[in-house]
């Protein structure tokens, strides 16, 4: 325990020394900044003349800006999220301190919980940034509690996944420009699935000249990828937790993700024993 | 404290490692020497538990580095080839960091980084920003990390490769005062520092060791030998070297010359003066001829290339 809060806080501290960590906690809060004015100005606009926008009455706070910036929030995290993650542990192979961390009496686990925690640590500063925006709502009118809370954990869990991700791309990596390149394709991709996805058409049609068994299987596949390109994509799980709708779907989607990407991890680590 | 036996380490199709095997015995310094690319680094690497070995046994203060890797880290402190560190931390940070992650307790750690940068004498770099660092303390700093939580076996790697030769004096005056209380495997290119420093050599080259033998046995052990240049006919002039009381051997090395091999200490060369002073045969000149590492390694390097190049 004393060993992975050691390894965190070095890459804390690393993070903090150099400019990397202000600009890139300055970049979150400008952007965040001017997004978060921009979405309330809009809206104090529509509740003054809800008509001349095209409501009936006064829209709801929670679901018209609340969910979405918070949802915004959580891109914006991935945006970034490379060049906090691209460190992790490329860095050290590049600048060959991998050779003493790895004689050091430190087990892997110790090592990949010390550099995820050290990402945590940044995606919490970055949501405190969030939650001053919720403070200033919060300061002007209620809030619905469930909104708050489950928006705020849905961004945690959808940065908490990415940064596993990016942990993991780290552990391959050689060099660190590498793996932010990596990691930011990946959250590319998965931006550009999460958009178009939804568009996609239910039903796939084959020739008929192909027959029923053939058109049946192109079917069956059509219909996984769908699937596929609809449920993978990061932020497509916390929409509706944002809106204060917990489903457990949602929460293990992240928790699995999570799951799945230090194992990964730990065996990218562990594949120095059986590779060159 | 560390056994090696059958060490063999291959990268796709080179073979850095082949076959190895020694022991070192605690509280022994032993200078591994080799030319570039012997496989020093390659060895001390599997040592350490940085890289498996593709086969072989390699234990350390008795704990098998594969199966207990753990155990043996905390044994063993290693100080890699060009000193790799965290260039933006300062260079107690960077120690305490270091004490930390060894498990140095906590209320020792002020001390035992104080300890360390005493003994590296790092003391007025505390403050330092370790990329600012010039050579010769960075190595001193990868010195002190190795230091840290006084583990009993200590891995060096070209520990003063790139220092200037005052920085050389010192710290080879550092290692040599680590010797009884930890054992020490060091490497190194630079021939006078094993004789100045280590009790025991490991010559490696080409991954596979040359020689190996204290220092004593390796340049002639308790016996000295002359050369000698003798004009006459040699089986005239054999017997008469070796009828002399202490020469216990005598070579043949053509052209006239021989080699007359005594126990260290004994003077016979005014006896050759005597024995060769009749009519058939006339000296010529007598030189000593100790045989120094140097000797040694040129022969052991030479020796699978077929002669010296
Ligand atoms: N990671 C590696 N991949 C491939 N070859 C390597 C690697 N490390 C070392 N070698 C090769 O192994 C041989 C021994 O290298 P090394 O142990 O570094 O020698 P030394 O430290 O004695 O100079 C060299 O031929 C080197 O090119
Ligand atoms: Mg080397």
């Amino acid at each position: 325990m004393r060993s992975t809060l050691a390894v965190c806080r070095r890459e804390l501290s690393s993070f903090f020394t150099t400019p990397v960590g202000y600009v890139i906690l300055g970049t979150f809060t400008a952007i965040s900044g001017l997004a978060f004015a921009l979405t309330f100005i809009q809206f104090c606009r529509i509740t003054v003349s809800p008509a001349d926008h095209g409501y009936e009455g006064i829209p709801n706070l929670e679901e018209l800006m609340i969910s979405p910036y918070l949802v915004f929030c959580g891109q914006l995290v991935m945006f970034i999220g490379p060049l906090i993650t691209m460190r992790l542990l490329a860095e050290e192979r590049s600048r060959g301190t991998m050779e003493l961390l790895l004689t050091y009496p430190l087990r892997d686990r110790e090592i990949i919980f010390g550099k995820y925690l050290a990402s945590l640590g940044i995606v919490i500063a970055m949501m405190t940034v969030v939650s001053v925006h919720m403070c200033i709502v919060g300061c002007y009118t209620d809030v619905e509690p469930a909104v708050l809370w489950f928006g705020m954990f849905a961004l945690f869990l959808m940065s908490a996944a990415f940064m596993s991700l990016g942990l993991f791309v780290s552990a391959l990596a050689r060099s660190p420009v590498t793996a932010g390149v990596l990691t930011f394709a990946m959250w590319f991709i998965s931006y550009v699935l999460g958009t178009y996805g939804k568009d996609l058409p239910e039903h796939l049609n084959s020739p008929v000249a192909w027959g029923a068994t053939v058109s049946r299987g192109i079917e069956f596949f059509w219909g996984i990828f769908r699937k596929l390109v609809i449920e993978l994509p990061l932020d497509r799980h916390c929409e509706q937790m944002a809106q204060g709708i917990v489903r457990p779907q949602d929460i293990a989607y992240y928790v699995l993700f999570v799951a799945f990407f230090l194992f990964l991890t730990f065996r990218a680590l562990e594949s120095r024993h059986w590779r060159a | 404290m560390i056994e090696v036996s059958g060490l063999t380490k291959v990268y796709g199709s080179i073979t850095a490692v082949r076959d190895l095997s020694f022991r070192v015995e605690k509280g022994e310094i032993i200078g591994f020497l080799g030319p570039n690319g012997a496989g020093k680094s390659t060895t001390m690497r599997i040592l350490t538990g940085f890289t498996p070995a593709t086969s072989g046994v390699a234990k350390v203060a008795g704990y098998h580095i594969e199966d207990h890797p753990i155990e043996v880290k905390r044994r063993v402190g290693y100080m890699p080839e060009n000193v790799p560190a965290y260039g933006e931390m300062l260079v107690s940070a960077f120690l305490r960091y270091v004490a930390a992650v060894k498990g140095v307790p906590r209320g020792d750690v002020g001390r035992e980084v104080g300890r360390a940068m005493e003994r590296c004498g790092l003391g007025d770099m505390a403050n330092r920003v370790v990329r600012n660092l010039s050579k010769g303390y960075r190595q001193r700093l990868g010195l002190a990390q190795a230091l840290i939580g006084n583990p009993p076996v200590l891995i060096l790697d070209e520990p003063t490769a790139g220092l200037d030769p005052k920085q050389i004096i010192d710290i080879r005056q550092l290692i040599k005062s680590l010797a009884p209380e930890h054992t020490v495997l060091l490497s190194t290119h630079i021939l006078p520092e094993v004789t100045m420093v280590c009790e025991r050599v490991i010559i490696i080259n080409r991954g596979q060791i040359a020689a190996q033998d204290t220092m004593h046995n390796l340049t002639g052990g308790d016996s000295e030998s002359l050369e000698v240049e003798a004009l006459g006919v040699s089986d005239t002039i054999t017997p008469r070297l070796k009828a002399i009381g202490d020469v216990t051997k005598v070579e043949t090395l053509g052209g006239g010359r021989y080699r007359v091999v005594s126990p260290r200490g004994k003077d016979v060369r005014g006896a050759i003066v005597q024995a060769l002073s009749g009519s058939e045969c006339s000296l010529v000149g007598i030189q000593r001829k100790g045989r120094t590492l140097e000797d040694v390694f040129v022969e052991a390097v030479a020796a699978d290339r077929g002669g010296v190049e």
